[in-house]
């Protein structure tokens, strides 16, 4: 009988204890299986929401981040400029603000929304029509078209062709501006809009009009798109932007990504670290205990076969088979309940306040696999080297005679 | 019977102790025996006069303290636990007080196990584990498991394991004692024939019955050897 | 803050590290206005009490003044900023107001960003914060209380937590299930022993939940010791990590309890279960015959 026919006789023998073994590596397998789909979750996320934008250059004020983004009161001129660069394909500006939608749908003192003002008016990057149309390239003066989110559709009551009073909400300063009457051209999906936000896209003009002024060129951020087909090309844009304008922040996605790792991501990388190491530390005890209690149990069993002349690494190999056997069927089973609770934790993450609809904190990655393969594999052999060293060496006529006694 | 050249195995004013809290335990002081083919030794004595002790040093399960050990011409103390386990495995059968069979493994797998260990083909063991369930009689028994024997039954699966790589030399450990009296002598008749077909055995025990049949007696106590 | 606000701020903290890029090594001058730097500040940029350093409000060198770094101070951590490198300054409001006042606009030289209020009773926070709002209008003013609501990133961070100790303690309910029925088994022959000789089931469950108080009372007492031993662990890698003050973990009173009163129970439960498997035996099952 083979090494590993023999362990698996011996799990088999007490099926009780070796399903509630099984069962316990497989949740705490799955828990470390979620925490590295965590390590890595938002970052993949956060790139495929950057990369589905179709933009890989952007431009801010130099004291800006991502974040905090000052106007750039030049901004017009600038995107003219950036256009004429060679790698580049599509330019967008984008300005934001904080309004208030004050409908008869919802009582109390409005309903707080972002305002965007873009200069894109196509569908497929920012948003996507869902129905009515999408933002007209020109207004007339003092016309607020705007797209709003599904979501604020939904609390409004909102359809294409509703009027949305807009007071733009200044906080921190007296404001006296007059209420907007912006027009629903469209219900849209926002790539970027967070769960407990509500977005309203409007055009450049309209950004301004909102704001009782003319337009004036100001945006704070410049989108760029470059040319996907050529290799290097938003390298080589990005470069020629820098050059153009050395007093401005030029940011390619993967700075971008770099950026937001640094500062929001990192901490549940850190989260993902800390909980993966205490898992496996935990695994590792409760395995080495089990096995550890089994060893103890059999000491009679161990000592007559090593007597009957097994040597000690068939004594070691029944005993690694059998931890391998407990941790690789637990460790399977892991994956897809780890699968299903990742989708219960994420939805649980991305209540948070800011973050946007479509990011995942949770996202499966093949290496994930692979990792937790390997991580649980190290564990096992680990937790089976202090009950080997108990069989192996365990001194044969004294346990004879004890098992004996006893 | 005339004594073979070449014992099996030998030991030479053989001593083990035991390191104890209070002081050193002499288990077994300056014993020699000598065991030849088909030799049938039995050694008997009062419970803590030395005869496991002795008997797990011809076993080379235990190492003696002082004096020498030759099994079939090699010095034990010069081999390493790798190559005493290969003898125990091919060379030693052992018979337990308590069976020590494998509890989830057939009377038929626990037979063949060893024989798997000694790297015996498939088709050998097959024919070896039959042959010798239906030596002991419980070649209708080859499936059931330990549980599902009698304490008799158990030690002959036991005898039979102990048997499965030919050894020259079967060693039991109180064979009987677990057993009623019937019972023990149907054990007894069981060695009669190992020990007819040619292996040497050498048995401690406490049964009259058993001890009778054997050729060679050795009587200890305190450690020593007080009559061969 | 209004984005203009924000960008004067940032401005003003960019400008400050290239101005203090070359601090004045000359002995303190009593003339000078006295300043605060955060201790991030004053360890990237090397600075100590009674060094000389000029503030602008831009690489310009915009509005700048000389100041007299008069000690460091540890910022208030920020739950909601702990990523963020706390490089800061603390300025007398007038010495701030004289730096960032606009010329041709008078108003600018009474801007504030914000305005912490104290009150006398902390409980009316709410309806003070509402009287304020109605009366200034445009400003925004809520309490600094936590809200425990959906919108609280902390609440949602809780609830993941707890789902994660949920998932744990489901993990290790099975395994200590495992090792009961184990130590169950241990006692097969024992427990039939005594079964044998008279003793009463209900003597073995008394004995069993007594013995699985006992343990499980130690093993979460234990447990609770060795979280406020590793707390300190994870709480010293976390503000190295992002050189805070931050406690990021801490065993609270309530959260001992907590761990109690599922813990005990559990591994009180485990021990029954271990032994309902060997008291629903008959006694010669239990002694192999």
């Amino acid at each position: 009988m083979t090494a590993w026919g023999l362990a698996w006789r011996t799990i088999a023998r007490s099926p009780a204890r070796s399903v509630l073994a099984v069962a316990g590596v497989t949740v705490i397998g799955a828990l470390l299986f979620d925490m590295l789909l965590l390590s890595r979750g938002l970052l993949v996320s956060f790139r495929e929401l950057l990369d589905a934008a179709g933009f890989d250059i952007r431009v801010v004020a130099a004291e800006g981040s991502m974040v905090h983004r000052p106007p750039m009161a030049d901004a017009a001129s600038l995107a003219e400029a950036i256009a004429r660069l060679p790698d580049v394909r599509r330019i967008t500006l984008v300005r934001s603000d904080t309004a208030i939608a004050i409908t008869a749908a919802r009582s109390g003192g409005g309903t707080r929304v972002s305002l965007l003002g873009t200069s894109d008016l196509t569908s497929g990057s920012v948003w996507t029509l869902v129905s009515g149309s999408l933002l007209p390239s020109a207004t007339a003066p003092g016309e607020v078209p705007v797209l709003v989110s599904l979501r604020l559709a939904a609390a409004l009551q909102l359809q294409p062709g509703s009027s949305l009073p807009l007071r733009l909400f200044l906080p921190g300063s007296a404001s006296a501006l007059p209420l907007v009457s912006a027009h629903v051209a469209g219900i849209a999906q926002f790539s970027f809009e967070a769960a407990d936000e509500y977005t309203v896209a409007t055009t450049m003009e309209g950004f301004a009009a909102a704001h009782g002024k003319p337009a004036d060129g100001v945006a704070e951020m410049v989108l760029v798109s470059t040319d996907s087909t050529q290799p290097g090309s938003e390298a080589s844009a990005a470069a020629a932007i820098a050059r153009l304008r050395p007093d401005l922040r030029v940011l390619s996605n993967d700075q971008v990504m770099e950026q937001f790792n640094q500062n929001a991501f990192s901490y549940f990388r850190q989260i993902s670290t800390v909980l993966s190491s205490m898992t496996l530390a935990f695994a590792f005890l409760l395995i080495a205990t089990l096995l550890t209690m089994s060893v103890n149990q059999r000491l009679g069993e161990v000592a007559a076969l090593r007597a009957l002349g097994f040597p000690r690494r068939r004594i070691a190999a029944n005993l690694l088979w059998e931890s391998v056997l407990l941790v690789g069927v637990g460790g399977l089973a892991a994956l897809p309940v780890g699968a299903l609770l990742a989708v219960i934790l994420d939805r649980i993450l991305r209540e948070m306040p800011g973050v946007p609809g479509r990011l995942h904190f949770f996202v499966f990655e093949p290496r994930a696999i692979l990792l937790h393969v390997a991580l649980l594999s190290v564990t096992g052999v680990l937790a089976s080297l202090y009950p080997i060293w108990l069989a192996t060496r365990l001194p044969i006529a004294a346990t004879l005679r004890r098992e004996i006694l006893s | 019977m005339t004594r073979s050249d070449t014992p099996i195995i030998e030991g030479i004013d053989l001593t083990r102790s035991f390191a104890m809290p209070a002081g050193a335990v002499v288990a077994l002081g300056d014993v020699s025996i000598r065991v030849d083919p088909m030799d049938y030794v039995a050694i008997t004595g009062p419970s803590g006069c030395g005869k496991s002790t002795l008997l797990h040093i011809l076993g080379c399960v235990d190492q003696p303290t002082t004096g020498s050990l030759v099994f079939e011409g090699r010095d034990v103390r010069t081999l390493n636990e790798s190559e005493r386990s290969r003898i125990r495995l091919t060379r030693i059968g052992f018979v337990f007080q308590r069976f020590f069979l494998l509890p989830m493994l057939t009377a038929w797998e626990n037979i063949e196990l060893p024989q798997a260990e000694a790297g015996v083909t498939k088709a050998d063991r097959r024919g070896r584990t039959r042959e010798l369930l239906e030596y002991v009689g419980l070649a209708a028994r080859s499936d059931h498991r330990p549980s599902q024997l009698s304490g008799g039954e158990m030690q002959r699966v036991a005898i039979a394991r102990a048997l499965a790589n030919r050894p020259a030399l079967l060693l039991a450990d109180e064979p009987t004692g677990e057993l009623d009296e019937d019972t023990g002598t149907q054990i007894a008749a069981l060695f009669d024939r190992v020990h007819a077909d040619g292996t040497a055995i050498v048995v401690v025990t406490h049964n009259p019955a058993v001890a009778a049949r054997a050729g060679r007696h050795l009587t200890m106590k305190s450690g020593r050897v007080v009559t061969a | 803050m209004s984005g203009l606000n924000r960008g004067r701020a940032c401005a003003f903290a960019v400008a400050f590290l290239i101005a203090a890029a070359l601090p004045v090594a000359t002995p303190a001058s009593t003339g000078l206005p006295p300043i605060l730097i955060s201790r991030q500040l004053a360890e990237r940029e090397h600075l100590n009490a009674g060094d000389i350093v000029t503030l602008a409000l831009d690489a310009e060198g915009t509005g700048s003044r000389r100041f007299r770094v008069d000690g460091t101070y540890e910022p208030t951590p920020d739950p909601l900023r702990f990523t963020a490198k706390r490089l800061e300054v603390r300025v007398h409001l007038p010495e701030l107001v004289t730096m960032t006042e606009v010329r041709d606009d008078p108003a600018s030289a009474d801007a504030l960003t914000a305005i912490n209020v104290k009150l006398k009773n902390p409980q009316t926070a709410d309806a003070f914060s509402a009287a304020v709002a109605s009366r200034a209008p445009g400003t925004f003013v809520r309490p600094t209380a936590r809200a425990r609501d959906g919108s609280d990133p902390f609440a949602v961070l809780e609830r993941f937590h707890v789902a994660v100790a949920a998932v744990t303690v489901l993990g290790s309910t099975a395994f200590l299930l495992a090792l009961m029925v184990m130590r169950a088994e241990e006692r097969r022959e024992t427990i039939g022993i005594i079964r044998l000789i008279g003793i009463s089931e209900r003597s073995i469950l008394l004995e069993v939940l007594a013995e699985g108080l006992l343990i499980a009372t130690a093993g979460a007492v234990f447990g609770i010791v060795l979280a406020v031993a590793t707390q300190g662990t994870v709480n010293q890698f976390f503000q190295w990590r992002y050189d805070t003050a931050l406690v990021f973990v801490r065993v609270t009173r309530s959260i001992a309890l907590q761990s109690i009163a599922v813990s005990v129970p559990l591994g009180i439960l485990a021990g029954l279960v271990g032994s309902w498997t060997l008291l629903r035996r008959d006694v010669l099952a239990l002694l192999g015959r």
